[in-house]
């Protein structure tokens, strides 16, 4: 498999697959852009709508948090049905689908952080 | 933009409000561009100007018009650079000190493409129409971004 894929890289010729919305990288980052704006837009309704605790700032560095966790991604499809799927939150959001306790999940306020290296997760528990 | 235009407002407000001179007679069509020429002097000039205006107006036959329709200041490249540059400087991200015409947002500011759209955002509410994305992510630095507000605005 490995030794495939190099043969494929190295002769040049990439595997075309059918593309999900956007045909290349650029379009998908115009998508994700035009969803950081539709929810950097929607942050003050949103605070204001469910009375959320939270401020603006907060609201917004917490978009912005969630849109880094998937900086890393470079194939369109998979960029394609982040946005998708982040259009679906941002509907859920708009038209008040969704409660207070739905969005402030996002800020994980009671949730104990979960060890992480081997030594905590020793102590923790013997569950892997 | 908004916070200028009202501190200069209550300012001017107190200085011009001379109601025991208002003459309303006539349409008072004469004082309208006058008034419209005197919106772009400063604060100061246009104090004087409207108190020169309250004391020749008992000889005069025409009438003080001084209900002032409000109006924008004309937009000229050195005003668009300077709302720029007062709406850069709010942005926290941004060193105030390191901040140029020419000074690139990703390169020499350091700031993420995500920052990229919040700054054309912020433009976007402040010169008051839509930047479409196509044309958004060409703007890089803050020369870029005042070239096309006075391209939209048809100022040469």
């Amino acid at each position: 498999m490995a030794s495939t894929a190099a043969t494929r890289t190295a002769s040049g010729a990439f595997k075309a697959v059918k593309p999900l919305i956007s045909r290349d990288i650029d379009e998908a980052k115009r998508r994700v852009r035009e969803l950081y704006r539709a929810w950097y837009r929607e942050v003050p309704n949103t605070v204001a709508v469910f009375q959320l605790d939270i401020t603006t700032g907060q609201g917004r560095d917490k978009v912005r948090e969630m849109f880094n966790k998937n900086k890393h991604v470079t194939d369109p499809r998979i960029i394609d049905m982040l946005v998708i799927k982040g259009k679906m939150e941002l509907q859920e959001t708009i038209e008040v689908w969704k409660q207070r306790t739905h969005i402030m999940r996002y800020f994980h306020e009671t949730e104990t952080p979960r060890p992480t290296d081997f030594l905590s997760k020793f102590y923790y528990g013997h569950d892997p | 933009m908004a916070s200028v235009i009202l501190v200069r407002c209550v300012r001017g407000a107190r200085a011009v409000y001379h109601p025991a001179l208002c003459l309303r007679q006539g349409g008072g069509g004469g004082v309208r561009p006058a008034a419209a020429a005197a919106a772009t002097t400063s604060l100061l000039a246009r104090r004087d100007f409207w108190q020169q205006r309250l004391v020749q107006a008992p000889g005069n036959a025409q009438c003080v018009q001084w209900r002032r329709f409000s109006d924008l200041p004309p937009l000229t490249p050195e005003s668009i650079q300077e709302r720029v540059f007062h709406v850069l400087k709010l942005y926290d991200k941004i060193n105030p000190e390191k901040l140029q015409v020419t000074s690139h947002f990703m390169k020499d500011l350091g700031l993420d493409s995500l920052d990229q759209v919040e700054i054309v955002m912020a433009m976007e509410d402040e010169f008051g129409f839509e930047i479409p994305d196509v044309e958004a992510e060409k703007l890089m630095c803050p020369q870029d971004i005042v070239k096309y507000v006075a391209e939209k605005k048809d100022i040469l």
